[in-house]
């Protein structure tokens, strides 16, 4: 793998956590730089051109969703969100705005580096043609001929209850906000009745996964939305 | 000049009953002489008729008891002084007696119906200056800022139209109600609150001119009787004039209803206050969460980072590093706790209710404390037909952690922890039980108390808010949440939700 190292550029105003967050992300073999306020971060994003843009929420000059909002105009890098427990509606506002993966704080290096490599893995393969079958586990969805087996049978679903699956599966470890998900799959007028969500989310966690209590794949990021995790 | 002075003054009996009668009998007398010199002239049919606008006259001015005896004594003068024979009662014509009846009848009539128009007029008049007044006092009444002058307003209303002394008595503060020390007079409590719980008008005309009030009316208004209106008369007329009750009553509800806008004016005050004062406890607490989380973060990582050196550390120097990312993560715990609590005390916490099935937030919360559960496996049994709950995800989640990391702790490693609901009645009982010691003997309900601990002296880290933050999340949903031992050993904490309607989803159709 002779790659160009990846780059990553770290927004955050506190050093300490820089410090840290750049020697995990280093351990992964990429370039990292530094910004400490929004204004120079949205510079360097433009200058740098980085793989992945790991962004803390609460930086003193201003607001890390407008960021989110003025990057998506012209970019489509990988954004990770750190954020505190507190901050409920800024990750779903994060995330609604085009962020791919929150952590919040505090957070273990492993879990940190885990999520980078995520991110990173799904950006080099992002140019590549979209895998016409995805597999997890003992299921194998064919997307081209809209297939679902488990342990080689067929799985009969819903016409709704494929199109859930097929946006989960369309952005593998990318969480998907309530939101983002009622929108596109039942409709703007929808979009306060998370139950519909809810409850077919159950329907898929009860046809595909082994232990739909204690699911796998199609994992609950509670308050905020969805995540299919191959 | 009261309202009973003006109903005398302008009816046309300003007179005192024998005066008008006297004056009718002069006036019916004097339409006599006047007609005596015209009998040649006139057709005694024409005389009847000056006769009968006598009568009209009186009856205008001097009122039905008047007319009545204008009448009858016309037709006993027509009959003495014009109808042959004259200076007699009897009469030469049989066919005259038609026409004292006819006089007769005709006088009565007119003078009721004139008589009658007349009193509909003058009350007409005095409903309007009620009305007018009425009016007044709605529009001084619908300035006030302060209870001070509504019940300055009601007093001197009453004063002016009734000639009476009034208090206002409130029901939140039945003290303070318009200066009880000042009042001239008395108040019976007893009537007070009869008038107060019964919404009606009591009166006791035993007591009415002794010094004590005699009048309570409700003060009526749309969503409470916010109090009672006590009147006193005085000792020389100590009784209300019914007509004047429905000024009353019409009082009272605009009493009422200044009462009541003020009362709201006061509530919208509070909130106000309430919301800054809320919006100040929430900044300070995310200051201080950012605060206390962003040195704590650092530590959690770095101690994390000791482990990325290059060359690798000797392994006591890397034993510490793991040391110290325990410690401080387990430190980042117990401060989230804390500032938890401080943001469930803090109250008015504002729930982000949505409808949902249990066994999801389940899922999450054993999937968000995963190695810490990783030597006891969770059983998780919930009926297949439980329905849609409505709660906070992200508040639930917690009392779900909590307990199952309370389970981990104290349960031996290997025992499983079994998490179980059933349908109690309009609500939903979760169960979270494990098979450890359980707690110690002793009150239970201790344990949901902020800063308790199982055991006193434990060796288990805890700060003691676990519980005390699931009591709180459970009863800001409306539920409630108890410990107990089990039969067979081990811990056992219920829950309970409320289970309300579902919304409905259509179905799809596929």
């Amino acid at each position: 793998m002779n790659a160009p190292s990846p780059k990553v550029l770290l927004i955050e105003d506190e050093k300490p956590i820089r410090r840290f967050v750049r020697i995990a992300i280093e351990e992964e073999g990429c370039q990292v730089s530094e910004a400490e306020t929004m204004a120079q971060g949205l510079i360097d994003a433009g200058l740098r051109k980085p793989d992945l843009l790991i962004l803390d929420l609460g930086l003193p000059d201003g607001n890390g969703i407008d960021l989110i909002h003025d990057l998506r105009g012209w970019s489509d890098v990988p954004v990770l969100i750190l954020s505190a427990r507190s901050q409920e509606n800024d990750k779903i506002d994060a995330l609604d705005a085009g962020a791919d993966d929150y952590l919040t704080k505090p957070f273990s290096v492993g879990e940190l580096r885990a999520r980078v490599r995520a991110l990173l893995r799904r950006r080099s393969r992002s140019g590549a043609a979209a895998a016409p079958v995805v597999e997890f586990g003992e299921v194998a969805v064919d997307l081209s001929r809209r297939v679902v087996l488990r342990a080689g049978e067929e799985v009969h679903l819903t016409p709704i209850e494929y199109r859930l699956l097929a946006t989960l599966l369309g952005h593998p470890g990318k969480v998907l906000t309530q939101r983002n998900l009622l929108r596109e799959i039942w409709g703007p007028s929808y979009i306060e009745s998370s139950h519909y969500l809810r409850v077919y989310v159950g329907h898929l966690r009860q046809k595909l996964e082994v232990d739909p209590t204690q699911p796998k794949y199609f994992l609950t990021e509670t308050g905020v939305g969805y995540r299919f995790q191959p | 000049m009261t309202y009973d002075d003006h109903l005398i003054q302008t009816t046309a009996a300003r007179f005192k009953p024998w005066q008008r009668y006297l004056l009718t009998t002069l006036a019916c007398t004097a339409t006599t002489l006047l007609a005596t010199p015209l009998l040649g002239h006139l057709d005694l049919a024409n005389i009847v008729m000056l006769f009968l606008l006598t009568v009209l006259l009186i009856a205008v001015s001097l009122g039905r008891g008047a007319a009545v005896l204008a009448a009858i004594l016309s037709v006993l003068l027509f009959d003495i002084f014009f109808v042959p024979p004259r200076f007699s009662l009897a009469v030469n014509n049989i066919q005259y007696l038609v026409t004292f009846a006819v006089m007769l009848a005709t006088a009565l009539i007119v003078g009721q119906l004139a008589a009658g128009l007349k009193q509909k007029a003058l009350e007409a008049r005095i409903r309007e200056q009620a009305t007018q007044a009425l009016y007044e006092v709605a529009r001084k009444l619908a300035g006030t800022i302060a209870l001070g002058q509504v019940i300055e307003i009601a007093r001197d209303f009453i004063h002016i139209q009734l000639d009476a002394d009034a208090a206002i008595l409130l029901k939140d503060n039945p003290d303070t109600a318009s200066g009880l020390t000042k009042l001239a007079f008395r108040i019976e409590p007893h009537l007070a609150q009869v008038a107060q719980d019964s919404g009606q008008l009591i009166r006791d005309s035993e007591i009415a001119g002794s010094g004590y009030a005699s009048h309570y009316l409700p003060l009526r208004a749309s969503m409470h009787t916010r109090g009672v209106l006590a009147i006193a008369f005085p000792a020389d007329s100590p009784d209300l004039p019914p007509e004047n009750l429905a000024l009353l009553e019409a009082l009272a509800s605009l009493i009422a209803i200044a009462i009541e806008r003020l009362h709201y004016v006061d509530v919208a005050h509070a909130t106000q206050l309430d919301m800054v004062s809320e919006r100040l406890r929430s900044s300070i607490l995310s200051a201080l969460s950012h605060d206390l989380r962003t040195p704590l973060t650092a530590l959690v990582g770095l101690a994390d980072s000791l482990f990325l050196i290059k060359p690798t550390l000797p392994v006591t120097a890397l034993e510490t590093a793991q040391a110290m990312h325990e410690q401080s993560a387990r430190l980042a715990g117990l401060v989230g706790n804390l500032l938890d609590m401080a943001r469930l005390n803090a109250g008015n916490v504002t729930l982000r209710r949505e409808w949902q099935p249990l066994e999801e937030v389940i899922g999450a919360s054993i999937k968000l404390l995963g190695g810490a559960l990783a030597a006891h496996p969770v059983h998780v049994a919930l009926p297949t037909d439980l329905p849609l709950l409505e709660f906070d995800a992200v508040l639930i989640e917690r009392v779900f952690c909590n307990l199952l990391e309370n389970a981990a702790k104290y349960a031996p490693a290997g025992t499983e922890i079994e998490i179980a609901a059933i349908q109690l009645g309009d609500q939903v009982e979760i169960s979270v039980c494990d098979h450890g010691p359980g707690f110690p003997a002793g009150n239970l309900k201790v344990l949901f108390e902020m800063f308790a601990r199982g055991q006193t002296e434990s060796g288990k880290p805890g700060t003691g808010l676990g519980l005390a933050i699931c009591r709180a999340i459970v009863e800001a949903h409306g539920g409630t949440i108890s410990a107990e031992n089990r039969g067979e050993g081990g811990a056992c904490v219920r829950f309970t939700l409320p289970q309300g309607v579902p919304p409905v989803m259509e179905e799809e159709s596929a």
